[in-house]
């Protein structure tokens, strides 16, 4: 009997995500309209999630260290709108400005986060929490709290158009994911983030510099939002000063949903991915059934809440 | 308590155990890890149901206890974690949960501060406390926060207290202090379990003792009618243990070669403050001295470089920086922590992550940042280390937390040397391990040292130095008070050199 259990908690560990994905999938087949299972469809839901996806990405890896990062909403649209700049009222190419504005600036912004989280010894959701408000402070200066638009036809083709009948957001997406999921899973450094999450100063006295690794942490906790500013820019055709406000919320379900422990250490990239596709299909499975964004919202959190409480109940039999 | 049984799926932790404690008696309660005390006493305070049997407690005979139920039985248990508030005074932790309250305006319910504070100061001069009742349990020492833990059990004005392994954490002196408190305990007519893995203090303390062993009481005897340590040993293992020195072979110090060289150690907050001190090869070095001497802060700040002031160390003749644990380990300088489990493991890792992520660090690029997974190398390195530890496991993919301390300790020795140290720091390496394991963790000491790796052993238990080291430091106040060579060595001459 005890074996069995055991058994059905590591099975719970390691599919309890997938099961809610297909669980959702299956109730959103029976009950939304006949359209909802459709390629289309179910394209739509991917390239919904996506900016969920490559937020999380990077959320992901502050949590594994058992930290947080809330500046992530705020980052997409300061790096969205220093892209858009860089292209609109200097002139420069697609390519520079979206290495310069999303790529740089991301990590820039990230390694504050990371800089000012070392070098005070504060929670990284203080930290956090007070950089979300300068960058979109920042965001709102440069811009004069003024939509920007009207950049080059290649940048909506590249962050926003179709990739043999993909969307690029989707495979943006993905592409970041599989490389996170390399530096999780296949590299020391990945290994040592776990160690540090699992137990920060067992790691520190087996010689892990716990301090460049969280560094580091949000260094690609940035980039990913980074990259995620020119896709939600070219997907929106505009950079919207008060954009991406509370994506961070969402990344953070995605994590957790996807099984992601908020006391670090446990977690993975696919969990994650599969979290924000289970967060795309509510809104969308919803929408289908013409229920009210707000009540959309109400089945997001509940889920957050159910799917936490389930893993911790679970734990807890153990 | 009577024929208590108590299965788990899967187990059965007691089979058909009876205990029972007379007021004013200290009763022991000894037996291996895993030989069922914890499950008894978690049935005694009502965290646990028995299966069957029954526990009388003062005439009155119950099913099972609840927590609410045992406490209000009279029922207290000190467990060795502690479980005081550090954020709250002294007397704010006798009467949590339950201060006094005193009506303003005869409606307004208030905390009746000036009467528990009071009251406060009463119980906490019978067990000998002598600092503030205001003060923070935070600011205590540990022996100091045990005792607000025996107040609290007076506060709660119970009839048992039961000790579970209270003198692990206190030095010799505390542990004294400790025990003039248990006999107050007793005058006043309360019983006391007290449960030990250290034999010596047992004749010192107890009036009966009960062992039990695989969930069965193996007896229960009148202290004085037991003639030997060895006659306990053999009835919690089964058979008689001999008492094993592991330093019968005396090292040449005149022909011996020096691995390691600390010099003029001194940390910025003066808890170290110049200390030297060099490691022979092929010996174990010791290092005594109570609680606060600066024993462990002497070797973080070495290995880690914590509140480094100023001191040099050399190995093999070559100087090494004192940084970082990151280059200690690099140069072959090991730590083995004193809390296992706040500083040594990592929780969520299988047996295998944790035996090879130091050496992973190692072989890895720019600090551990660059540097890809082997999974096969990993396996066979974690495989060999296995053996050579003797870790008792079904498989490395378990999780190191499903092992026993002991197993633990020995999965992280093995961590330190597929690191290949040349040095290493055992720092209470036999802390809350049972005695089997800690025979072994004192031939593998032994072992280590004989392949020539430095071997330098902080320990609280004087006969552990005595019967494992070849020469003994001994620090008091973060000074060097002396060094003993084994030969001269002995329980007194260390305290004496300790406080001279």
């Amino acid at each position: 009997m005890e074996t069995k259990r055991i058994g059905f908690t590591k099975f719970w560990d390691r599919f309890g995500t997938v099961i809610i994905f297909v669980g959702m999938l299956l109730i959103f087949s029976l009950f939304a309209p006949p359209t909802f299972l459709t390629w289309n469809n179910l394209k739509q839901i991917a390239t919904q999630s996506s900016v969920t996806m490559l937020i999380a990405c990077g959320e992901f890896f502050a949590i594994l260290v058992a930290g947080i990062d809330l500046s992530v909403g705020s980052v997409v649209a300061l790096t969205g709108m220093i892209t858009a700049k860089l292209m609109v009222s200097a002139g420069m190419p697609v390519l520079p400005a979206f290495l310069i504005g999303s790529v740089l600036c991301g990590l820039l912004l990230g390694l504050i986060n990371g800089a000012l989280i070392n070098v005070t010894n504060v929670h990284p959701f203080i930290i956090t929490l007070g950089t979300q408000s300068v960058f979109r402070a920042l965001t709102l200066i440069i811009s004069n709290a003024q939509a920007t638009f009207g950049f080059p036809g290649t940048f909506s083709k590249i962050f926003g158009g179709l990739w043999n009948g993909i969307p690029m957001s989707v495979v943006i997406a993905l592409v970041v994911a599989v490389l996170m999921w390399f530096i999780t899973s296949k590299t020391t450094f990945g290994r040592n983030l776990y160690a540090i999450g699992g137990n920060r100063d067992s790691a520190w006295y087996s010689g892990i510099n716990v301090k460049m690794h969280i560094l580091a942490v949000h260094t690609i906790s940035g980039l990913c939002a980074g990259i995620c500013g020119s896709v939600l820019t070219a997907r929106l055709g505009a950079a919207e000063p008060n954009g991406a406000t509370g994506y961070e919320t969402d990344a953070i379900a995605a994590a957790i949903i996807g099984g992601t422990s908020f006391f670090g250490g446990k977690g993975t990239i696919p969990g994650v991915i599969i979290g924000a596709l289970i967060l795309g299909l509510i809104n969308n499975g919803l929408n289908m059934c013409s229920v009210p964004t707000f009540y959309q919202n109400l089945a997001t959190g509940l889920l957050l809440i159910i799917a936490v409480a389930l893993d911790t109940f679970i734990a807890r039999k153990k | 308590m009577n024929n208590i049984r108590k299965e788990f799926p899967g187990v059965i932790a007691l089979k058909d155990v009876s205990f029972d404690v007379l007021p004013g008696e200290v009763h022991l309660l000894l037996g291996e890890n895993g030989a069922g005390k914890s499950t008894l006493m978690k049935i005694l305070s009502g965290i646990y149901t028995p299966t069957s049997g029954t526990i009388s407690i003062q005439g009155k005979t119950f099913d099972r206890l609840t927590p609410k139920l045992s406490s209000q039985l009279g029922i207290s248990i000190i467990y060795q974690e502690l479980s005081v508030v550090n954020n709250l005074s002294i007397a704010e932790n006798l009467f949590m949960g339950k201060l006094p309250v005193k009506k303003v305006f005869n409606f307004l319910p208030i905390v009746d501060k000036k009467g528990y504070m009071k009251r406060a100061e009463a119980i906490v001069k019978r067990v000998g406390l002598t600092k503030p009742v205001d003060t923070l349990v935070g600011d205590l020492s540990i022996s100091e926060k045990q005792m607000v833990e025996i107040a609290k059990a007076l506060a709660d004005d119970s009839k048992i207290v039961v000790m579970d392994e209270p003198t692990s954490s206190l030095t010799s002196e505390e542990t004294e202090n400790l025990f003039e408190i248990i006999r107050k305990l007793k005058a006043d007519g309360i019983g006391v379990v007290y449960i030990s893995h250290k034999l010596k203090e047992l004749r010192e303390i107890g009036d009966r003792v009960t062992v039990l062993k695989d969930g069965n009481t193996v007896a229960t005897k009148k202290m004085d009618e037991i003639e030997s340590e060895n006659e306990i040993i053999s009835m919690m293992v089964g058979r008689e243990v001999k008492k094993e020195f592991f330093n019968d072979e005396p090292i040449d110090y005149n022909n011996a070669e020096v691995i390691f060289r600390a010099e003029h150690i001194t940390r910025k907050d003066k808890r170290v403050d110049d200390v030297s001190f060099e490691l022979y090869k092929g010996e174990v070095l010791g290092f005594a001295g109570l609680v606060g001497a600066g024993r462990t802060e002497l070797m973080t700040t070495i290995f880690a470089g914590e509140q480094y002031q100023s001191g040099k160390i050399y190995l093999n003749g070559k100087e090494l920086p004192i940084r970082s644990p990151y280059r200690s380990i690099k140069n072959g300088i090991a730590l083995l922590t004193e809390n296992r489990r706040e500083t040594g493991i990592f929780p969520l890792f299988n047996i295998r992550e944790n035996l090879v992520l130091v050496n992973r660090l190692l072989k890895s690029k720019a600090q551990g940042f660059i540097g890809l997974i082997h999974p096969k190398e990993d396996q066979e390195i974690a495989e060999h280390q296995r053996k050579q530890m003797m870790v008792k496991c079904a498989s490395l993919d378990q999780l190191i937390t499903t092992l026993s301390g002991g197993n633990q300790q020995k999965v992280i020795v093995g961590k330190w040397m597929a690191s290949k140290a040349k040095v290493m720091i055992f720092d209470e390496p036999t802390k809350g391990i049972d005695i089997g394991a800690k025979a072994e963790m004192y031939g593998i000491m032994r072992s280590l040292a004989q392949q020539g790796i430095g071997v330098i052993m902080i320990s609280s238990e004087l006969p552990e130095l005595l019967g494992i080291c070849d020469r003994i430091v001994v620090l008091n106040n973060g000074k060097l008070k002396g060094v003993l060579n084994i030969k001269d060595a002995t329980e007194e001459l260390i305290l004496k050199t300790a406080t001279m």
